[in-house]
């Protein structure tokens, strides 16, 4: 439809046509260092260690931040004082510490990953329920029960509200990291397509990114059904 | 021995940086094994009272004691019911009943056979793997009383524990306290507004006055209740009728009236 | 106790410093152990010198104050042009069933591609001029305004609307004198989310196609490893975030005071 408006010249358009040649092309021959699945994993594997470092220490610290005031005192400046700076603001930062390589990838993804877990988790431990809390004190349950047995579960939904705000970050932060610099990946497509002046393969590398972002938010919703079985029955 | 000391209490609280007096200076002693409950309008304090026996807040002036040791923390030698019942909604009810008791070194198997005895006990036989969400709210407060009373404490407290049921599940409930009381008597400190339950339950009963809190009037109950013998009736409903019964509930009603 | 760890707010203040105390420190003592060469990490004292220097002397062409207006002015762009076709827009699909129908899923099958991504298209078709970033922060900001203005006027009691109808109310009318005020509260609030997704796609864009801004002073920066220009860069985009996020909390409180009277 744009082509025909005439807007933006056709040879910078990708029609449905060219699109599906471009896909058969990187799934079967390759593009930019390597064939469509070759990318796909280079990606989801980066995201995967990243989101599940970032995501661990993310509802680690919230645990505590939540179940300790003194903890949430001490960190919570830091975290004021860090929070507006746009977690693709620290890619020029990463790359000046660890290179063009993953490890400043895995970096940045840190960085956006890492809030909205602790955020929520935090947000997640403080919603006990005040009298849910004095039974606990009253049991006589030890430390490590408390925490486990009353302050997770209870910010068990938040805990993956977060995780899913992670996951989603962690995928729009690898896209941003591949796309500025990197060798493999489905932000490296678009970064060789832009450049090759190919719109249908950049129409390629943006649907990957979709799928397998929508992919991997379907099986951390599957496992939080698997965590929380006392509120499917 | 588990009794229950007041000794000179008193309790002051800021709000909005003025400090007002909840619990006015209170000495008072509630026996071992003795049923005792607190009536008073509103805000009066009675609530405050059950909580610092608890170890929720501290006396600003003053000591509870409870069996000789002074209170300074909560613990299971006072189990406390909630009027919100307060179970834990991820834990089906054997898991709710066992939690307080693995704190106390038994063994698995020990905990489930003490869990479900009480769990039969209280009537909810075959209840052992629901959640709470799936049950009503007379019997979640069942399961509250059975994790209360598993861990065989000295002291059970009751916050208007049936404040939240409905009149006929309210009833019922008032019925089979009385009968676990009887059967399995400790000291108890229950809380509560409506005069004909203080009355039913209580070998005392104390009338609190409104803000700052003082044990006004204290009313032997259990007297009265032998010499009419008023457990001869099982029916709740009987015992309400009897002359006896409306008198003192009356007469308490007066009192409370007064504090109005 | 477990129970009794709530803290005063001297507590809290003094655990507060604590914090700064120790991020400071430790920073610090990276420096002066030399953890890595002194050009990769400047000790703090070093980024706010350069920081304020770069307030009147130029870097890659420009001051730091001339970048941040740069980068200001696409958001700005991008921002409005956001606001401008998106609440017209919900305000339509809300009122009109055909055009939630023809709309919704074209919106649905883009709403999902991160703002970032869009970048290698916006090179594609606007080089280094302004359409391209203001193409991206469009992409992150629009979904959000869209969004909230669609929520707000569809929530509108349908008596209302037949009412107007009635008294000869045009789409048009309609829409301005019944749906949007109807909707300002939620529009408002959307409109915080907006601009903060809308600065974020910002500063993503500048990183790869841009020719002056703050994001490219920082890749300019990171390429002859000046890391205390990168770190002033950082400072300078979370210093502006967090006042477009203020000034807009404070535009939301006037609404909705307005609104009470």
């Amino acid at each position: 439809m744009t082509q025909w408006l005439g807007i933006i010249s056709a040879n910078r358009f990708p029609t449905p046509a060219d699109t599906w040649a471009s896909l058969k092309t990187i799934a079967l021959r390759g593009y930019g260092n390597g064939k469509l699945h070759q990318h796909i994993l280079q990606s989801i594997g980066l995201v995967t260690i990243a989101f599940l470092v970032s995501a661990a220490a993310g509802v680690l610290l919230g645990i505590f931040m939540g179940a300790n005031r003194k903890i949430e005192a001490i960190v919570n400046p830091i975290f004021l004082t860090l929070r507006p700076i746009p977690p693709l603001a620290w890619i020029p930062l990463a790359i000046v510490w660890l290179g063009l390589g993953n490890s400043a990838k895995v970096m940045v993804i840190f960085v956006a990953a890492f809030v909205p877990s602790v955020i929520n988790t935090f947000t997640g431990i403080r919603s006990l329920d005040n009298a849910q809390r004095e039974a606990a004190l009253m049991l006589g349950v030890s430390r490590f029960s408390y925490y486990t047995e009353v302050l997770i579960p209870t910010a068990m939904p938040l805990i993956f509200s977060g995780l899913r705000l992670s996951l989603q970050a962690s995928w729009t932060t690898l896209v941003a990291a591949e796309l500025v610099g990197a060798v493999l990946g489905l932000g490296s497509i678009l970064n060789q397509a832009a450049q090759d002046i190919n719109p249908a393969m950049i129409l390629v590398g943006m649907m990957s990114v979709a799928v397998c972002g929508w992919l991997m938010t379907q099986l951390l919703a599957y496992l939080e059904k698997f965590a929380m079985p006392w509120r499917h029955t | 021995m588990a009794n229950i000391v007041f000794d000179g209490v008193e309790k002051s609280f800021s709000q909005g940086g003025k400090d007002f007096l909840a619990v006015g200076e209170t000495n008072f002693t509630v026996a071992d094994k003795e049923f005792v409950a607190i009536v008073g309008p509103s805000g009066c304090g009675k609530t405050t009272c059950l909580r610092m026996v608890a170890g929720f807040e501290a006396p600003s002036k003053g000591v509870i004691r409870v069996g000789g040791g002074i209170v300074t923390a909560p613990g299971p030698d006072r189990a406390v019911v909630f009027q919100q019942f307060a179970l834990f909604p991820w834990k089906t009810v054997l898991d709710n009943v066992t939690f307080g008791l693995k704190a106390m070194g038994l063994s698995e198997q020990e905990r489930n056979k003490r869990a479900a005895d009480l769990i039969t006990m209280v009537g909810l036989e075959g209840y052992e793997a629901a959640y709470p969400h799936q049950l009503s709210g007379g019997m979640q407060q069942r399961v509250a009383i059975a994790r209360a009373y598993v861990l065989d404490p000295g002291v059970l407290l009751m916050d208007e524990p049936f404040g939240a049921l409905d009149a006929q599940t309210r009833v019922v409930m008032q019925e089979e306290l009385v009968k676990l009381a009887r059967k399995n008597p400790r000291t108890v400190l229950f809380i509560t507004h409506a005069v004909e339950e203080a009355v039913y339950l209580a070998d005392r009963v104390v009338v609190m006055s409104r803000r700052p809190g003082l044990f006004k009037e204290v009313i032997d109950v259990k007297k009265l209740r032998i010499e009419e013998n008023w457990d001869q009736h099982s029916r709740i409903e009987d015992v309400m009728d009897l002359s006896s019964f409306v008198h003192l509930r009356s007469q308490i009603w007066k009192l409370l009236r007064e504090q109005h | 106790m477990m129970h009794r760890d709530s803290l005063n707010s001297q507590q809290v203040m003094m655990y507060s410093v604590l914090g700064i105390a120790l991020f400071l420190s430790v920073w610090y003592g990276a420096v002066a152990l030399e953890v890595t060469p002194k050009q990769f990490l400047p000790s703090p004292h070093e980024v706010l010198i350069k920081l304020s220097s770069l307030l009147t002397q130029p870097f890659s062409g420009f001051t730091l104050l001339a970048h941040i207006a740069s980068s200001f002015q696409r958001f700005l762009y991008g921002f409005l042009l956001a606001i401008c076709i998106g609440i017209p827009l919900g305000l339509l699909m809300a009122l009109s069933k055909n055009t939630d129908r023809l709309i919704t899923p074209f919106f649905e099958s883009i709403r999902f591609v991160a703002p970032i991504a869009w970048v290698p298209f916006a090179a594609l078709w606007f080089g280094t001029g302004i359409g391209g970033p203001v193409l991206v922060i469009f992409m992150g900001a629009f979904p959000p305004v869209l969004i909230n203005t669609y929520r707000g006027a569809i929530h509108v009691d349908k008596k209302f609307i037949e009412a107007a109808q009635m008294l000869g109310a045009g789409r048009l009318r309609l829409m301005v004198e019944v749906l949007f005020p109807a909707a300002i509260p939620s529009i408002v609030a959307g409109l915080r989310i907006s601009a903060g997704l809308g600065w974020q796609s910002l500063i993503g864009a500048e990183l790869i196609v841009a020719s002056s801004g703050v994001g490219y002073m920082m890749v300019k920066g990171q390429a002859s490893i000046q890391t205390d220009i990168v770190m002033s860069g950082m400072i300078a985009i979370g210093i502006i975030g967090l006042a477009i996020d203020i000034g807009l909390r404070m535009i939301e409180k006037l609404v909705s005071k307005y609104r009470e009277n």
